[in-house]
C-alpha cells in the first residue's frame, strides 16, 4: 500500500530521475537495436549521421535475403514458425500439467504431499540446466533412425525438456491460484456426488481462468526466449539460433540482424503492453510460499 | 472405506502422474545418467563406442589435477567465485533499492519502471545478448566506446570484454545483474505491499523521511524476503549460464575470464572443437552436489515447511 495522502510529493521527481538514470543503459540498448533495424547503418555509435531511414532490412528479412551479396537465403517465416511451435508447445504442456498437479496439491490431502512440494521447490531452486548432459544422453538413446522422424522427434523432445524446466515454478504458481478459490465452491459439487476429476474440470478450471492465462503466458515466453535447449536438441533453426549464427555477418548487414532481433522481440513487447498486470502479479503470486 | 480410498487413488494418479512422469524423465533419469557418464570416457557424443567404457574416478582426478595446474580452469573457477559473489550483491541490493524507490513514487511511473526492469528477464536471450553485444562492442560501433570517445575520456576504442580479468568480469556481471535485479525487485515489491500502510502513514505524520521509514520500518519487515532472494539467487547464479553463453560464443568477452563453471560444463559437453562429456559430467555432478546442499540449506533457513498448510475440508 502506498502512503499517497501523507507523502510529500516534492521529492518525487528526484527519485524518478534517479531511477531513470539507472535505467539509461537499458533504454538506450533496446531502443538503439530497434532504431538500427530501420536504418542503413548501425546507429549503436550514437551518431545521428549514421541514421538513414529505410525499410529495406525488414523487407529483406521477410524475403529471406540475408547477406545480399553472399547469397545466404533463409526463410525467416519458417524460422519464426519453428520458434512459435516450440513456444506454444512449451506453453501447452506446462499449463496442462500444472493445472492438474496444482489442483491436487492445493485441494487433496495425501501422504507425501508435503515432500512432493519440497521436492518441487528444490527442483525450482536447482535449475535443470545443469543436468543437460544427462538430458542429451536420454535424447540420443531414444531418438529414431529415420531422418524425417528425427526432425519431428527433436521438436517433441525440445518442447518436453524445456517444459520440464518450467514445471516446478508453474505448479507452485497454479497451486497459489487454486488456493484463492473458496472451498465451498467445490464442496457443493462433491456433495452432489461428482468425482474430484469432474469438479476440477467443471467447477474449478473456469474459476481460475486468469491463473491459467498467466501460467500459459509465462511458459510461452520461456519457450520463446530459449536458446540453450533449442540449439542443443532442435535440428531446425529458430530465431535464437538464427541470430547466434548470423552475428558475424558483414558490417553492412548488421542492421539486418537487428531487424531479425526486433522481430524476435515483438511478442515480448506485445505482452508487455497488453498483459502488464498479469506479468507483475504473476511473478509475485508465485513466491507467496 | 475401501471404495473412497480407491477413488482417491484414481483421482491422485490422474492429477499427479503427468507431473511425476516429467520429473522422472527430465530430472531423475538425467541426474542418474550424468553421474553415470562421469564414470565413463564419453567424448564427442560417440555413444556406441564410449557408453560402456568405464574409467572409474579418472574424470574426477582430472578435474582435481586441473584445479591444481591448469591456468584456464583456474580462471574459470576464479571467475565463478567473483561472478556469483558480486552479481549476488548487485541483485539483492539493486532489487531492494528499486523496490524501495518505486514504493515512494506514484503508482503510474512506478509500474512503468517495474515493467521496464522486467524487460531483461522477459526478452529473448539472443536479443538481450545482441543488445549488449552492440553496447560493449570493442570497435567504434560499440555504444560505450562511442560515448566515452565523445566525452573525450578515451581516444581509441577499447575492447572491453577482452581486457582481463576485470573488463570481462564487469560485462558478465552487468549483463546478468540486470536480469537478476528484476527478481529481487518483484519479491521486495510484493513484500512492501503487504506491510500495513498504517505503519508508514503514522511514521509520516511523525515527520519521518523516506530514508528513515525505509531503514526503521520497511527493511526490517522484509527480512524473510531478503533471505529468500539471497539464497535463491545464489543457487540460480551458480547453475545457470544462458545469459553469458552468447557473449562468450560471440567472443565479446574473453573465453577464460567470461566462463563460469556452469557454462564450462555446457561448453565442454557441447561446445566447438573437442567435446569431453565425461569431464563435463564430473563437473556437473560437483555443481549438482553444491546445488542440492544449497537447496536444503535454503529450505531450512527460510522455513518453508511452516508455511505449508494442510488443505482443509478433506475426506
Amino acid at each position: 500500500m502506498k502512503d499517497v495522502e501523507t507523502r510529500p510529493s516534492r521529492y518525487e521527481w528526484v527519485i524518478i530521475l534517479a531511477i531513470l538514470f539507472a535505467s539509461l543503459p537499458l533504454i538506450l540498448g533496446f531502443s538503439l537495436l530497434v532504431l538500427s533495424s530501420f536504418s542503413k547503418e548501425m546507429v549503436t555509435n550514437l551518431d545521428l549521421k549514421s541514421f538513414h531511414f529505410t525499410l529495406e532490412n525488414w523487407i529483406n528479412v521477410f524475403q529471406g535475403k540475408l547477406a545480399t551479396t553472399g547469397g545466404i537465403r533463409t526463410n525467416i517465416l519458417k524460422v519464426t514458425f519453428h520458434t512459435l511451435v516450440v513456444a506454444l508447445g512449451v506453453s501447452g504442456v506446462v499449463t496442462f500439467i500444472s493445472a492438474l498437479a496444482g489442483y491436487s496439491l492445493s485441494r487433496i490431502d495425501f501422504k507425501g504431499r508435503k515432500h512432493m512440494m519440497i521436492l518441487l521447490l528444490i527442483l525450482h531452486a536447482f535449475p535443470g540446466v545443469a543436468l543437460i548432459v544427462g538430458v542429451y544422453l536420454l535424447y540420443r538413446l531414444t531418438f529414431p533412425q529415420s531422418p524425417d522422424l528425427i526432425r519431428l522427434y527433436s521438436f517433441f523432445y525440445v518442447i518436453l525438456a524445456r517444459a520440464a524446466l518450467e514445471i516446478p515454478m508453474s505448479v507452485w504458481l497454479m497451486k497459489g491460484f487454486f488456493d484463492t478459490i473458496p472451498w465451498e465452491f467445490e464442496w457443493s459439487g462433491i456433495i452432489d456426488g461428482a468425482s474430484r476429476i469432474k469438479v476440477w474440470w467443471e467447477i474449478m478450471l473456469p474459476l481460475i481462468k486468469p491463473g491459467i492465462l498467466a501460467v500459459a503466458l509465462f511458459a510461452f515466453l520461456a519457450g520463446w526466449q530459449d536458446i540453450i535447449y533449442v540449439r542443443t536438441f532442435l535440428i531446425d533453426q529458430t530465431l535464437a539460433t538464427f541470430i547466434e549464427a548470423n552475428i558475424e555477418a558483414e558490417y553492412t548487414h548488421m542492421p539486418l540482424v537487428a531487424a531479425a532481433g526486433t522481430l524476435y522481440l515483438l511478442p515480448t513487447i506485445i505482452f508487455f503492453l497488453t498483459a502488464q498486470q498479469i506479468l507483475l502479479q504473476g511473478y509475485s503470486g508465485g513466491i507467496k510460499g | 472405506m475401501n471404495k473412497i480410498n480407491k477413488e482417491k487413488f484414481t483421482a491422485l494418479s490422474f492429477f499427479l502422474s503427468p507431473m511425476l512422469l516429467m520429473v522422472v524423465l527430465f530430472y531423475l533419469i538425467p541426474l542418474i545418467m550424468t553421474v553415470y557418464i562421469s564414470f565413463t570416457q564419453m567424448r564427442n557424443w560417440n555413444v556406441e563406442r564410449y557408453l560402456k567404457d568405464f574409467v572409474g574416478l579418472y574424470n574426477y582426478e582430472r578435474l582435481f589435477y586441473m584445479f591444481q595446474h591448469d591456468p584456464t580452469f583456474k580462471a574459470v573457477l576464479l571467475t565463478t567465485i567473483v561472478f556469483v559473489g558480486i552479481t549476488l550483491i548487485i541483485n539483492v541490493f539493486g532489487g531492494l533499492a528499486l523496490a524501495l524507490a518505486t514504493f515512494f513514487i506514484s503508482e503510474k511511473p512506478a509500474s512503468s519502471f517495474r515493467l521496464l526492469w522486467l524487460l531483461p528477464r522477459m526478452s529473448p536471450i539472443a536479443v538481450y545478448s545482441l543488445v549488449w553485444y552492440y553496447f560493449f562492442h570493442g570497435s567504434e560501433i560499440g555504444t560505450l566506446n562511442s560515448i566515452l570517445m565523445k566525452l573525450g575520456v578515451i581516444s581509441q576504442p577499447i575492447p572491453w570484454g577482452q581486457t582481463v580479468p576485470w573488463g570481462a568480469w564487469s560485462i558478465i556481471i552487468f549483463v546478468n545483474g540486470l536480469v537478476g535485479v528484476s527478481f529481487g525487485m518483484i519479491v521486495f515489491t510484493s513484500a512492501l505491499n503487504q506491510i500495513p500502510r498504517e505503519l508508514v502513514i503514522a511514521a509520516r505524520v511523525d515527520g519521518a523521511s523516506a530514508w528513515e521509514i525505509s531503514r526503521k520500518i520497511l527493511i526490517p519487515l522484509t527480512k524473510w524476503h531478503f533471505l529468500y532472494v539471497l539464497t535463491w539467487q545464489f543457487l540460480s547464479l551458480l547453475t545457470t549460464y544462458p545469459h553469458i553463453f552468447l557473449l562468450v560464443q560471440w567472443d565479446l568477452v574473453n573465453r577464460d575470464y567470461g566462463t563460469t563453471l556452469a557454462l564450462y560444463v555446457f561448453n565442454t559437453a557441447f561446445g566447438r572443437g573437442e567435446q569431453d562429456q565425461g569431464l563435463a559430467a564430473a563437473a556437473a555432478v560437483i555443481l549438482s552436489i553444491i546445488g542440492v546442499i544449497g537447496g536444503f540449506v535454503t529450505l531450512k533457513v527460510l522455513q518453508f515447511e511452516k508455511m505449508m498448510k494442510r488443505p482443509r475440508g478433506d475426506f
